[in-house]
């Protein structure tokens, strides 16, 4: 186990691309919490009736514990940016054929898999570290240290990593079946950004809720929209906090789905 | 002791059926010799040996063991195309050789990069090699950590000459330090120089395998001269045991069953007969003209 990791380590350390998109992971992160954050003071901070209301009504939802929940839904806007680093590092092995190589040498298919495992997984990982960092700095400058329970809603830090993994999951499979760099970001991106959007808000528009289990929104779910944005439609929202539960037990089951297609696949298919 | 037994080999891609019931088996110690045209099987046969390819049918053993990832580890192989990390360089490609099988360590790193000729360019990226370098370090990899079995499919590809016959040079050191050498190519040239057995294969199918001695003679040619070639040819219709008789430019051929040409009595039947021969030799028939002879009879009785 040990040996898989050390020897994914020198894989990515050399990998100048994920070094990148890490850095602009870690930029884009606070850089659209900053954006709507900065939106909030500006709506906030007139001195006239509508800034004392819009405080009100929205409360501060970069304040601790929301921060967590507020940062943790902008941020995974940006899961596309991680995800690009996820195919290329299945891509690669394709490219180079060292997916042959890294077996002919030793490894087990099984093993090689887990490798790739890991690879998603320290994605995750770090992703969410750097979400974390955000929210609780966002938090930190926000608050006025009233001693509130700071950490009650830090429990979206799992949320975001469930989240997170299991979106990456996606992308991994994508990269997997297609095995071609481009046209495997292609389809990501294009499904990511246009596809299951269009289809999920049509069915929504149908009044059919079986948009909630297509394979981003089965996830995006647990992260519903931040407290502030709910106060527009207080039933709607609270509907959503309530599928949070049933959705971390469907994300589970369909990130498992995925993994278990990946690994019979990985068993059979010829290299 | 086998160091591989390949027992009904089967693998079909679509219709195409690219190995029939191959079977053969390769003895410790020999520098064993894959030879087919393209397309004839050769990497679809060493890539299911090293379990990229999933047979249909038939089993091979590894001494006498099976199959397994840790069996792996102790055979060097290069399959087909250098197989490394574009952005890494020729030493950290190798550290994850090294990783992977657990064979060498740094210091055996550095001297299979000394063996190969690519120490000074260790540092630079695999994608900066060039086609020769870039098989070189393959073959670097293959050897890390000294492995008592090398698979080698196409070792002298995109070599210049010199890296030819430096390879060569390698088999046969490899050899002599009691290796086991699996090679597959179509370089017949290559095959006959280091091999001391062979298989060969058309269209998927094993046409014959053995000693390289074995499988290029069929029988025994003499090639003979003397300043009358008329006569000598009518003498030796006489000589018992000859197949069939031939002249060809200044010399004649005289075909016997394999392995019963006495060259010293042929010499004292056509003295005894009043001729002084002054060119006698068993010829063993090139590689070259073995291969087709056997290739092409295989495919006219496929036809």
């Amino acid at each position: 186990m040990l040996n898989l990791i050390k020897t994914e380590w020198l894989k990515i350390k050399n990998y100048r691309a994920f070094w990148w998109v890490l850095g602009i992971t870690a930029l884009s992160y606070p850089g659209i919490n900053y954006i709507f954050y900065n939106a909030y003071l500006d709506i906030t901070k007139k001195k006239d009736s509508t800034g004392e209301i819009a405080k009100m009504l929205l409360g501060n939802p970069f304040e601790f514990p929301e921060t967590f929940h507020t940062a943790g839904y902008f941020s995974s806007f940006f899961v596309f940016i991680p995800a690009i680093v996820v195919i290329m590092m299945i891509t690669n092995e394709y490219t180079f054929k060292t997916h042959r190589q890294n077996i002919i040498d030793g490894w087990s298919r099984d093993q090689f898999l887990l490798s790739k495992f890991f690879d998603v997984l320290v994605t995750t990982i770090l992703v969410t570290v750097i979400y974390f960092i955000v929210a609780v700095a966002i938090g930190f400058n926000s608050s006025k240290g009233e001693g509130k329970e700071i950490w009650s809603k830090s429990y979206y830090v799992g949320l975001f990593a469930l989240q997170t993994f299991s979106q990456l999951s996606i992308a991994f499979l994508i990269g997997f079946l297609v095995r071609k760099a481009f046209i495997a970001l292609g389809i990501f991106i294009f499904y990511f950004l246009i596809v299951e959007n269009t289809a999920v808000n049509i069915l929504k528009f149908k009044g059919s809720n079986l948009g909630y289990y297509f394979p981003l929104e089965v996830s995006d779910r647990l992260i519903p929209v931040p407290a502030f944005l709910g106060k527009f439609d207080e039933k709607n929202y609270k509907l959503s906090l309530e599928a949070v539960t049933p959705h971390i037990f469907y994300t589970l089951i369909f990130t498992a789905v995925i993994w278990g297609i990946v690994y019979y696949i990985n068993k059979k298919r010829d290299l | 002791m086998e160091i591989l037994a390949l027992d009904s080999i089967a693998k079909s891609y679509g219709k195409i059926q690219a190995l029939k019931q191959v079977s053969f088996a390769v003895p410790e110690g020999s520098v064993f010799g894959i030879l087919g045209p393209n397309g004839s099987g050769k990497t679809t046969l060493l890539s299911i040996i090293l379990d990229v390819l999933k047979a249909d049918g038939g089993s091979y053993n590894w001494f006498g063991r099976g199959s397994s990832p840790e069996i792996r580890k102790d055979i060097g192989s290069l399959l087909e195309t250098p197989n490394f990390y574009h952005y890494m360089s020729a030493v950290n490609n190798l550290k994850i050789t090294h990783q992977i099988s657990g064979r060498g360590d740094n210091a055996a790193i550095d001297k299979v990069l000394k063996q190969v000729n690519l120490f000074e360019r260790r540092k630079s990226k695999f994608s900066t090699f060039s086609l020769g370098m870039k098989q070189r370090l393959a073959i670097a990899a293959a050897l890390l950590g000294d492995p008592k079995v090398l698979v080698l499919d196409e070792p002298t590809n995109g070599l210049d000459p010199v890296g030819i016959a430096e390879i060569r040079q390698l088999i046969k050191i490899l050899k002599d330090k009691g290796h086991t050498i699996i090679m597959a190519s179509h370089l017949l040239d290559e095959v006959e120089k280091v091999c001391t057995h062979v298989a060969i294969l058309n269209k998927g199918k094993l046409i014959t395998n053995g000693m390289v001695e074995e499988v290029l003679t069929v029988e025994d040619l003499v090639e003979l001269s003397a300043s009358n070639l008329s006569q000598l040819e009518s003498v030796l219709q006489n000589y018992p045991g000859v197949k069939h008789l031939k002249t060809e430019g200044s010399y004649v051929y005289a075909g016997f069953e394999k392995g019963i040409s006495n060259l010293a009595e042929i010499n004292n039947f056509c003295f005894s007969n009043g001729i002084v021969l002054h060119h006698l030799l068993l010829k063993r028939k090139k590689l070259e003209a073995r291969f087709f002879e056997l290739t092409s009879n295989a495919n006219e009785q496929a036809n």
